[in-house]
This record gives C-alpha cells, structure tokens and sequence, in this order.
C-alpha cells in the first residue's frame, strides 16, 4: 500500500516527491511536502484512495507556520504526513472542508489558535476559545487579532425561522456528559439541525506542553480523559519513549497492560450507566460503580489515585505491583463475569432499551470515513480497527484477543460492541497475569532530565473511546517544541450533526450517549 | 351544647367535616410516607441503605425536607405569567384531594358514597392534565413548554384505555359507586375474571401519574426537569405532594375495582385496604427503579395501536360471556 | 434573605429550621470535570450520600439549595455559572470540590488565558474540599463541615477529635 500511495503522489504532484520515513522512530511511512494550493488534489486523491484524515494541525516555527496533515487507512497499514508552509504574516490555505468533513472543526480550530485562514470554509466562528481572547494563543510570539478576524470569530449566531424554535441541551446536563451544549434547531418534538458549541472546559493543555518539562506533563495527561487515564498516560509515556529510544523492560510493559485494561473496563463500565442513566434507568448506574469501586480498590493499591492515575514513568513503571494486587486481579476477574449475567439480563435483554437503541444513529462505513470516527463507534459500524492489534505497542502484540464489531452500526450495535470488549479485556488481563515475567521494572539508563533527539512523531494507542493520537515535535532542549493530542471524542463528536438530523429529542440523547464522548478531552 | 351545634349544622353535615378534615390528614400523611418510601426502595434496590441519620431510619427525612421547603426564599421568575403560574400547584392538588371523598376505605369508612364513584374520579382526574398544562404555559420556558405538551398527549392518549378496561368491572357489577363494587367481590376478585383489564388498567395508571417507564413530561437527562423546572420552595413542594397522591388514588382505585377493596379475613378491612394498595404502590416503585424511559412515539403508539384495540377486544368478549 | 415579615426573628424556629436545612441539603447536578466523577462516586453505594438526605439531585437550579462546583471553570462558561447561582433560592451554599474550583489547580501558570483561579472569585463558597480529586471520603467530610456550619453541632465527631 505504501509503494502505491508513493506512485500516486508522485504522478500527481510532479515537482514534490514524497519521502519514505522510518516507521518506527516516526509513526508514519511517508511524509510529503507542498505548496498550499496542492492540497485539495492531494485531499481528493487519499479520498479515493479509501484513506481518512486522522487530524489537522498547525506548527509555529516563528519563521514559517507550517500545516500538517495526517491521512490514514482503517484496513491497510499506510500512515501520510502532508506538510505545508505558509507565510506567517499572511497565512492563507485552502480549506480542505469540502474533501473531508472532519476538517471543517480541526480547520476551525487552527484558525482561531494560530489565525491561519482557510478559504472555502463556511463558518470559522469560534470552537473552543470565548470572545475576550485578543490574541492567537499558540503561536510563539503575541499576535494580535485584526478587526476582521474578530468578526469571523464572534459570528455564531443561531437564526430564527417560522415554525422551528432552539433548544439548548446544556451546558448544564443532569447526567454526565460534562459541559457540552448542543444547540437544536427543533421542528416540534423533530431535530432539523444540531450544532455543538465547545470550549467550556478549555484548559489549554497544549499551552501547558510548551511550558513544562516531559515529566511536567505527565500529570496533565491523566486529567485529559479522567475515565481512561491510564490510556492517555501509557500513550504519552510510550510516546516519549519511542522518541528518545528508551525500551521499557517486560515485566513493566505486562504490568502496564493489565492497568490499562482494567481501566478499559471501568471506563466502559461507567459508560454504560451513565448511558442508562440517560435513558432512565437509574439502578444499573449503582451497580456499575460498585464493579467500578473493585477495580479502583486494585489500582489504588498500586498506584495510590483513585481517577487521574499517574503511573507510569519514562522507561517502565514507578512502584511495583504485590502478591495483594495480583490475588486481587485474580478475584476481580472471577467475581466480573459473573456479573456480566447480570447486566445482560438487566439491560441487554430489555424490550424498552432495544427500542430505545435500535435502529437510533445508523453510521455508515462512508460517514466512519469521512469523519475520521475511531474506537467501537468505528467498531460498531462494521470496520474491525483497533489500534491495539493493528500498531502493537507495550506488550498488546503478544496476547491473543479478538475485536467484536457490530453490523448496523446503530447504538444498539455500539452498545454490544463495548460489552464485548470488557470480556475480550478480561482475557488479556488473564493472559498476562498468567505469563507475568519476573525482572525490573524501570529501564537503566534513563536520563534524569529527558532530552530527546531533534525531530517529530506520531504515536497512536487505542483508548477506550478510539484512535488517541500524540504528535510530538522536539528540538532538543528538556521542553516539548509543540504537543497536538488527537483526542477520538473530537471526531466521534463530528458525526453527531448528521446524525441526528430528523430524530426526536429522545434519540439524540441516546445517540449522544451512545458515542461516549468525554469533554475535557475535547477541549483540551 | 355539643349537641346545639350538632343540630344547627346537621348530622350529615358533621359527618362530612369529620371525614373531609380525616382526608386532608391522611393525603399530608401519606406523601411524607411515600417520599420516605421510595428513598427506602430505591436505596434498598440499589444495594444501599436510604435515608438514615435523620432520626431512627430516616423516618424524620420527610419531615425535614418539607420544613426544609417551606422556608425556601419565595422566588417568582420575572417573565412568567403570574395568573397561570400560581394557579398550577394549586390547580394540580385538587382532584388528588377531592378523589378521597368516594374511596371506601372500610365498609363504613367512605367519606360518601356517591352513586357515581369512579365517574367523578375519572372526571377529576382530567384536571391533573389541565394544571400541568398551565404549569408549562405559565413558565414561560421553553422546556416547561416541551414537557407540559408531551404530559398532554400522553394523559390524553392512556386515559382512554384506563377507563376503557375499568367498563367490564362495572358491566360485572352493574353499579358505578365504588362500594357496591367492593361488596360485589364478595365471592371471587375481579383480578380472577379480569386479569386482562387489571394489567392493562395498571399500565395505564403508571403512564397518567408520570413514572418511569413513561415519565417523559419529567425526562431529567433531557429536558432539565420538565413541567416544574421554574418551580420552587412551597410550591414545588406540591407538585412532589401530588404526584405521590396520584399514585396513593390510582393503587385504591385498583385495589377497589380489582383486588377485593376492603375486603380479607381476620384483619379489619382497613388495615387490608392498605396492604394491597401500599402492596401497588410498592410495584410502582419497583418500576421506577428498573425500566428505562419509554420513547415519546413508542409510548403514543403503545396505548392507540395496543392497548385501546386489547380494551375493546376484552368489552366485547366480557358483554358476550356475561350475556351467556 | 428578603423582607422581613415581623420585626423579630424567633431563635427556637431558626434552630429549627436550620437543623431541617442541614439534612435534607439538595445539590444540583454541574458536575464540569474529573471531580464530577468522585461527587457521583460519593453518591453511589459505597459511600452513600443518601443517608444524610442529601442525594436528592436536582437538575434545576430552581429547586437546589446546594451547588458542589466539580472542576474547572473556565471564562467561557463563567456567565452561564454565576446565572445558575443568582437562579437558586436562598438559602444557598456552595461547595468548592478540587482544587481546580479553589485556586485553578494543576492548570494556573503564567500566561494562562483561559480559567479562573478558584471559584470564589465568583461566588461566596462556605467549604473548600482540597485534592485532586479529593477522596469520596473527603467529600463527605466536607458535607459534615457544611452541616455543622449551618446548624453549629456535629454529627459525627470529627477526625481532629479522636486523638
């Protein structure tokens, strides 16, 4: 696949060729580079090709901006980084938003932090940043937003027609879907159109990257997605590792598979009764956090924190796992598949429920395309992507598990698709408390102050909302140069628009659960 | 000079104080019982322990949420509509109240016994739609206005089928007073020769007095708290207050109609009368605590294409059985 | 508290009344961050908030006398915040759980653009629960000290009283 994107590129580009990079160190295979105005044949071309864009992003390098876009492929194994220079007093490209709809929002997004405008956009208001902001915040140097621009970005404003009226559904939610208000344009009980407006929650963690040393960081990356933070730690400390050449030893990779799975299944264990919740059914979500209660009894054991875990280290892990955690593990793994019966006869045989989600927020594999979806929404819709199994990282590649997809790709779908997962964690959860190997846990010689080689990479683990993307670009001091976390909710979070076009009120909310979205990490 | 009074005001007239003041009591009573009760439920479902500390079991909560909300600010949004906005609380307590005066509690413990029992509750109970109604419209708020308008179509939608599958107890019984109806189980219960009407009867009881499965009208996740949601202090207070009496009527009217009233045993005939209808209350509960929310259409298509064709289908073969 | 009806207020009924407004404390439901997970945690079966009479959760302001600010909050949705504040009746309490609600947390640096250090800046906060996020424990603690702030008594006794 890589030798015939080569060719393809080649053929349509003339002047520029593309140059093929080292899997391993970089994370992607090849990485083109070419004029703004290129951009949408090459756009188009990766649309036919079957690839989608996996994120969009903007590097400062005070004497040029230069934006970067990553294609990807959900059956092959092709990852193209296309790079592109503007000019920083005048930074102008074209919009890639007709192409893929998932560049509508990471366009938006450039804009309003690094005031590069794109043409062809249609709406470039504000997404995540609120209208007292007079600067671009992530460029390196203060630059002051002009007068037009700043009509751009205040132009959100929902109109008025006969017959329809808006609704607000947030930002506060009595459930716990975080600050995220979606704005309907309701036709009676029917949706005509949705808009989600973000940013409440923006704790500029990746102003934050710039200014904080690697382990600095560390800590934030659990705050980004509180429910699956072992996660968003292991990706960020396999990250920096892949970049410096650190190897971790095997008995730290084992023990940081069996607490990132454990954490899988509390995050989809509160998943679920927090989506019940919203469809009414208040018990499940008790039962679910008494499962929940056992799994952060384990890992507190280990890592002292009950949520925002912090527990891996450059090079391996920083506390040792005991007898207790693993007679614990052990007694955790009995004790949840039995509970598992439960719940299925609980929730999964429920004739209000099956009404209540099938059939509600169909996903075809053209929309999981177009909108980069990733993780079991992705799963549920047919295509079986798992980053897990596809770009094996700390010990994944040697358990054996399966990757439960649905058919419909209705919520229905999504839910059995999680369910399944949490069976296929325990699995390896098993495997590797049974092949645990004895040895240290912390890499020799791992600098004290972490300064890795000039250069970019781009890390991809499977959280338990999708594909986490980490684009880490170095330039060799103990500070990262730029950090862009391409979280999965913020693209599950695009498909939700047009979806819901058409549905009842109820639906929305069983679709908006259905996609499981966490909201700090969309904001960032 | 008890006995100047007695005779200026009448006998029957006293009799109808005493029993009226007996039911502002006991509908007070009851509501801080329920609350306490469905906290306890809930708790106990949800493997927990409710309401403890407030006195011994919590028996205090209720006593302590309602002075709680009595001495809440008296707040009044400033765009609502005052005439509608404070008619509704009021409005909503008054066929839960006046509904007790033909209940037969025992043989001799019926407020009065109107020869047109059930006509009246059903009648009163009609009025519940039109006070939420204007509880939604006086909000002002647009998902007051959501929740009134779907609590609408839904009261109106299941009481068809709630009157509908109380007929054949009534063509069984050829009286509508509530009392001959009790007397006439003196043999069998109606739940026997009616299972049909019961479940369905039931069903559509859980849907009039908006709980869960169809407690769309207050969908916390989605429309912040529905028809109540500019509501406070006092006045929320009795919304809570008839919600629980709603649920209070609806178990007698079942137990009435279907489970033998009064009628038992041993015991005296009140203290049955309460065991089956706290015996619904409790099911209506457990409702509450397991089904999720039955969507809006589903709910409407449930009662027109299910329930009011089952009804008629039940009529028909209950007029033929009876005409054997 | 509005207009005085009498001119003279009676301690036994304020007593009273306080002693009702301490157990049966309803929050509203404006969980904003990793927080909101331990309040939810606080609410469930291990840790049971329902005890005190406090897990009545509300999702209307209108009828909440108790706002647990849970995380961050940002400029952005500082107005909609201070709205929800002046839409509860008093008598109002807040507690700020986290340390992001009670000083910005890990996310106050230099040349941050977006958050406000600490919730107090908007609202008045009559308890402040440190950590981050704090224990379900914590949390608990915080809702006793709340207690004991409207009624002057104390539940159970306090952890500084057992030595």
């Amino acid at each position: 696949m890589v030798e015939e994107v080569k060719s393809g590129i080649s053929q349509l580009l003339r002047e520029r060729r593309p140059v093929e990079e080292p899997y391993g160190e970089k994370g992607y295979h090849l990485s083109v580079d070419m004029a703004p105005k290129d951009l949408i044949d090459v756009g188009r071309f990766f649309k036919e090709k079957g690839f989608y864009l996996a994120c969009a992003l903007c590097v400062d390098f005070r004497d040029y901006l230069e934006l970067v876009y990553f294609f990807a492929h959900h059956e092959g194994h092709c990852r193209v980084k296309v790079t592109s220079r503007l000019d920083p007093q005048a930074p102008y490209a074209p919009s890639l938003s007709s192409v893929f709809g998932s560049a509508l929002w990471y366009e938006r997004e450039i804009h309003e932090f690094f005031g590069v405008r794109f043409e062809g956009h249609p709406n470039m208001a504000y997404l995540f940043l609120h209208g007292g902001i007079d600067f671009y915040p992530l460029r390196k140097e203060k630059v002051m937003v002009s007068e037009e621009d700043r009509a751009l970005l205040n132009s959100f404003r929902p109109e008025e027609g006969e017959d329809t009226f808006f609704i607000n559904l947030g930002p506060q939610h009595p459930s716990t879907h975080g600050v995220l208000r979606v704005v309907l344009k309701m036709d009676g009980e029917y949706i005509e159109r949705a808009e989600p407006v973000m940013g409440y929650l923006h704790r500029m963690h990746e102003k934050m990257a710039e200014n904080r040393t690697y382990l600095q960081f560390l800590p934030n990356t659990g705050r980004m997605d509180y429910l699956g933070a072992m996660a968003f730690n292991l990706g960020y400390v396999t990250a920096v590792e892949r970049l410096c050449g650190i190897k971790a030893p095997p008995r730290a990779q084992y023990v940081r598979v069996i607490a990132t799975e454990l954490n899988r299944i509390s995050s989809h264990l509160l998943w679920l009764g927090a989506y019940l919740a919203d469809l009414g059914a208040m018990t499940p979500f008790l039962y679910v956090f008494d499962d929940r209660e056992q799994i952060l009894d384990i890992l507190e054991g280990i890592t002292g924190s009950r949520l925002t875990y912090c527990y891996f280290r450059f090079g391996g892990l920083f506390n040792d796992v005991d007898e207790d955690f693993i007679t614990g593990v052990r007694r955790f793994i009995a004790r949840m598949r039995g509970r598992f019966q439960i719940y299925d006869d609980l929730v999964t045989k429920n004739v209000i429920f099956i009404n209540r989600t099938r059939n509600v927020g169909v996903i075809t594999r053209e929309t999981a395309r177009q909108y980069g979806v990733s993780g079991p929404v992705l799963r549920g819709a047919g295509i079986a992507m798992d980053m897990r199994k596809k770009e094996p990282y700390a010990a994944y590649g040697e358990f054996d598990f399966s990757i439960p997809t649905g058919s419909y790709g209705d919520a229905h779908d999504i839910y059995l698709v999680r369910f399944k997962e949490m069976e296929e964690s325990l699995n390896i959860i098993e495997q590797a408390l049974n092949g645990l190997p004895e040895g240290p846990i912390m890499a020799e010689k791992v600098p004290k102050k972490l300064k890795p080689p000039k250069g970019d990479l781009y890390h991809v683990v499977e959280t338990p909302r999708g594909e986490l993307g980490i684009y880490i670009v170095s330039d060799e001091s103990d500070i990262p140069y730029r950090m862009k976390w391409r979280v999965p909710s913020f693209a599950n979070l695009m498909v939700f628009p047009e979806l819901v076009r058409g549905c009842l009120l109820a639906d929305a909310i069983a679709i908006l659960g259905s996609l499981d979205l966490v909201i700090p990490e969309i904001d960032r | 000079m008890i006995e100047d009074i007695v005779g200026k005001i009448g006998q029957e007239a006293l009799r109808l104080i005493i029993g009226l003041v007996g039911v502002v009591a006991f509908v007070v009573v009851n509501a801080l019982l329920l609350t306490w009760m469905e906290r306890k439920v809930a708790g106990h479902m949800q493997r927990r322990i409710g309401p403890k500390e407030v006195g011994p079991f919590g028996l205090l909560q209720p006593i302590a949420d309602a002075l709680k909300l009595l001495g809440k600010e008296i707040l009044t949004p400033k765009k609502v509509e005052k005439p509608l906005y404070y008619l509704a609380p009021t409005l909503i307590f008054i066929p839960a109240l006046t509904s007790f005066v033909v209940i037969p509690f025992d043989a001799y413990l019926q407020v009065q016994d109107i020869n047109v029992g059930i006509l009246v509750i059903l009648a009163l109970s009609s009025l519940t739609v039109l006070s939420i109604l204007v509880a939604g419209w006086g909000s002002e708020n647009k998902y007051s206005l959501i929740g009134a308008i779907r609590s609408v179509a839904q009261n109106v939608a299941y009481e068809i089928p709630l009157l509908l599958s109380l007929l054949p107890v009534v063509m069984l019984t050829n009286s509508l007073s509530l009392k001959d109806i009790v007397e006439a189980q003196g043999k069998i219960w109606f739940v026997v020769l009616q299972p049909v009407a019961f479940f369905i009867y039931f069903i559509a009881a859980v849907a009039e007095t908006n709980r869960t499965p169809f407690d769309l009208p207050e969908a916390e996740s989605e429309l912040v708290a529905g028809y109540h949601t500019e509501y406070s202090g006092m006045r929320f207070a009795l919304f809570f207050l008839a919600e629980y009496t709603n649920i209070f009527i609806v178990s007698a009217i079942a137990t009435t109609f279907f489970l033998g009233g009064y009628r038992g045993p041993l015991l005296p005939g009140i203290l049955w009368f309460f065991i089956k209808s706290y015996l619904l209350v409790f099911v209506i509960m457990w409702f509450r605590w397991t089904y999720p929310r039955v969507r809006f259409d589903q709910l409407l298509n449930f009662s027109w294409k299910m329930l009011i064709p089952l009804t008629f289908v039940n009529l028909i073969i209950t007029g033929g059985l009876l005409k054997l | 508290m509005g207009k005085e009806i009498l001119p003279v207020r009676f301690a036994v009924l304020d007593k009273v009344l306080n002693l009702a407004r301490a157990n049966s404390l309803w929050p509203m439901t404006f969980g904003l961050a990793c927080c909101a997970i331990e309040m939810m945690a606080t609410a469930m079966s291990r840790f049971d908030l329902d005890r005190f009479g406090a897990a009545v959760y509300r999702a209307t302001p209108r009828q909440a006398d108790l706002m647990i600010v849970t995380g961050t909050v940002t400029k952005k949705i500082a107005p909609v915040f201070t709205t929800l504040y002046d839409q509860m009746p008093s008598p109002k309490w807040v507690i700020a759980m986290g340390n992001c609600a009670i000083s910005g947390g890990p996310f106050a640096f230099e040349g941050q653009y977006s958050i406000i250090e600490g919730v107090d800046l908007l609202v008045p906060v009559d308890v402040y629960v440190p950590g981050c996020p704090p224990r379900p424990e914590a949390l608990l603690e915080g809702f006793l000290k709340l207690e004991e702030k409207i009624t002057k008594t104390r539940r159970f006794p306090g952890p500084e009283k057992r030595w």
